[in-house]
């Protein structure tokens, strides 16, 4: 009975009810899409840093953020060090905790110049010493590259607007054929084209590229299981001023520097409109509670204790609560579902959720919701629960 | 036997910085199966020292006991269930709530309550019968006439078979015809169950009509005559 008579008391007024109700709904959508798109640019980066599979990486000194455009937002990048670094590496007292390192060397086609199709990134990788594509590549052919074989990453024929599968093309006035496509890595590599680094060499040898002979981009270094990679990385830097270390922690540092910014926004703006919405409870309960002083007075005069009370007003609020919060949870994650697509950055990163990660944050914007529902209820609940039966009466 | 005793009890009130003693050291014996009446002026603390003996007021000084305990010494919970279960309330104003139907108005204190009865929607409507409004158990308060309201109100009290029923002005506003009914009513629930009432009225008829009479002037309660 009590909770049938706290539903007919949210139907008393239904517009107050009404705008209570939508305004627990904006909060926690609110509180839904900003947990939703922070989570997903952080499991963006993650996931991507986590593909790759390297423990350091290895720039030129400043390219530091034209690597990340290129393995985490899928922008073309061009960068080049000596490849001489490799062994300048390896030589480093005391650095045996280094298991395993490879390189790659990007370059960008220029259509109608040198190439036959728009504006790609072209990877060149060693197939000898490769741990980076190696999962992808025996997923899609099973065995190496050939010479003058190239195959696209995931979402490359996609942004081509062609399919590439098993077309010849003309990269940097050499034929090549396109003999396959990378399942999803969640990385920049998507967007690129891959061939060997023989074929890159012939391409160099025979002067048909700007890149000049024992120039690489980027190197990838896995470390052995245990090892400080920090300690690793500033090793690097000191004994060789040409590069910056990324550490695979570090990976996507500006771009969730630039999310902390965003984040902020988002705090401040879920801060002031949770105490906009608590307040808003709060002053319809105080009105509810003058309201129904009298109806208190006669209910504490039968016999109700101050607890009966409690339990009346609770129930309303948190029917309230869960309905409002029900509501901003449908909102909250429609919009972080499907207006995902509407943000570059989003885009950029393959940032994704999981069913289950989308589960989790929609329980805890409902919680959220409920919980500043009751908060705000809180002090009207408690002033009146505690009112002499027979002033709440005369109050009334 | 004396089911309630209050013993020199005092209640003053500060309105505007002034005191005014509501209640001036009462004592009153009300014995199990008494009808009394309480007469007086409007102001002259009838409405305070009905709400004193019925727990949803406390006094300044003085003693309230019930079957031999202090209920002014209970803590809250023990003060709701001797209101629950020994008290039946009947104000002098409406006091259904408007968004109840009369059964559910006629079940509220069954819920504020720790017995169970499994039966009590059949006991709201024999009691909606008894007061003569058996037709009406679905319509809410506001479909009610001002005498079937009180009537819903009446069969409330009943409904937790209280051992002291506390009319304040219980036909104030209403016909001759309803008020004769509703009396009637009490009138048979104070013989036939030997329910005890305190009624506090304005009519002399009433007032003369109850097997005790007291009268209450500035605060001062002196037993009349009858």
């Amino acid at each position: 009975m009590f909770l049938s008579f706290s539903m007919k008391n949210l139907k008393r007024k239904p517009f107050r009810t009404a705008v209570l109700l939508l305004s627990i709904a904006f909060l926690v959508s609110l509180l839904i899409f900003s947990t939703s798109f922070t989570a997903s640019v952080h499991s963006g980066i993650q996931k991507a840093s986590d593909r790759l599979g390297a423990d350091l990486i290895i720039v030129p000194v400043g390219a530091r953020d034209y690597a990340e455009e290129f393995l985490l937002e899928s922008k073309n990048r061009s960068f080049y060090m000596s490849k001489d670094i490799i062994e300048r590496i390896k030589n480093i007292e005391g650095l045996e905790v280094i298991e395993s390192m490879t390189y790659h060397t990007y370059l960008s086609t220029i259509a109608g110049v040198c190439c036959d199709i728009a504006q790609t990134q072209v990877v060149a990788f060693d197939q000898n010493t490769d741990f980076i594509l190696r999962p992808w590549l025996q997923k899609a052919i099973n065995r190496p590259l050939a010479r003058g074989e190239a195959i696209a990453g995931y979402e490359t024929g996609y942004n081509l607007g062609f399919d590439l599968l098993d077309i010849e093309t003309t990269l940097f006035n050499n034929t090549f054929k396109i003999i396959g496509e990378l399942d999803r890595t969640g990385t920049g590599l998507d967007n690129a084209l891959f061939m060997t680094e023989d074929d890159l060499q012939h391409i160099i040898d025979s002067g048909n590229s700007p890149l000049k002979k024992g120039e690489i981009s980027i190197i990838f270094t896995k470390l052995k299981r245990g090892v400080d990679p920090y300690y690793v990385g500033k090793i690097i830097e000191g004994n060789i001023v040409e590069v910056d270390v990324v550490e695979r922690s570090d990976i996507g540092r500006e771009i969730l520097n630039t999310l902390k910014d965003i984040n902020k926004i988002f705090l401040v703006t879920i801060v002031f409109t949770s105490l906009l919405t608590a307040f808003l409870v709060w002053a319809i309960f105080s009105a509810i509670a003058n309201e129904r002083s009298r109806e208190i007075g006669i209910m504490r005069a039968i016999g109700a204790k101050k607890s009966h009370i409690v339990r009346l007003f609770m129930i309303e609020v948190f029917v309230l609560g869960l309905l409002g919060s029900l509501v901003g949870m449908a909102a909250g994650t429609y919009l972080s579902m499907y207006l995902v697509n509407s943000f570059e950055l989003l885009n950029n990163v393959s940032a994704t959720l999981t069913l289950i990660q989308h589960a989790e944050i929609a329980v805890a914007g409902l919680l959220a919701g409920t919980g500043i529902c009751i908060a705000g209820a809180l002090m009207p609940i408690g002033r009146i629960k505690n009112m002499e039966p027979l002033l709440a009466i005369k109050e009334g | 036997m004396s089911l309630t005793e209050l013993i020199e009890v005092t209640k003053t009130f500060t309105v505007n910085g002034e005191s005014i003693t509501a209640v001036n050291n009462v004592s009153l014996v009300i014995e199990k199966g008494d009808f009394i009446s309480i007469a007086g002026h409007s102001g002259s603390g009838k409405t305070t020292l009905v709400s004193i003996i019925g727990g949803i007021l406390s006094p300044a000084f003085g003693k309230v006991l019930f079957n031999g305990t202090d209920i002014c010494s209970l803590n809250d919970d023990k003060l709701s269930e001797y209101r629950n279960s020994k008290i039946g309330f009947i104000f002098q104003f409406a006091s259904l709530l408007p968004n109840l139907t009369a059964k559910e108005n006629v079940l509220l204190p069954c819920i504020f309550s720790r017995e169970k009865k499994s039966d009590r929607d059949n006991l709201a409507k024999e009691y909606l019968e008894k007061v003569g409004i058996g037709n009406k158990i679905n319509a809410y308060p506001s479909q009610l006439s001002g005498g079937e309201q009180r009537r819903v109100a009446i069969a409330r009290a009943f409904i937790n078979s209280p051992e002291l029923i506390l009319a304040d002005e219980p036909t104030g506003d209403l016909d001759e015809a309803t008020e004769h009914d509703i009396m009637e009513f009490l009138h048979r629930a104070n013989n036939e169950k030997g329910t005890t009432f305190v009624i506090v009225t304005h009519s002399s008829d009433i007032a003369y009509g109850c097997r005790k009479m007291y009268r209450m002037s500035r605060g001062i309660l002196t037993q009349e005559t009858l």
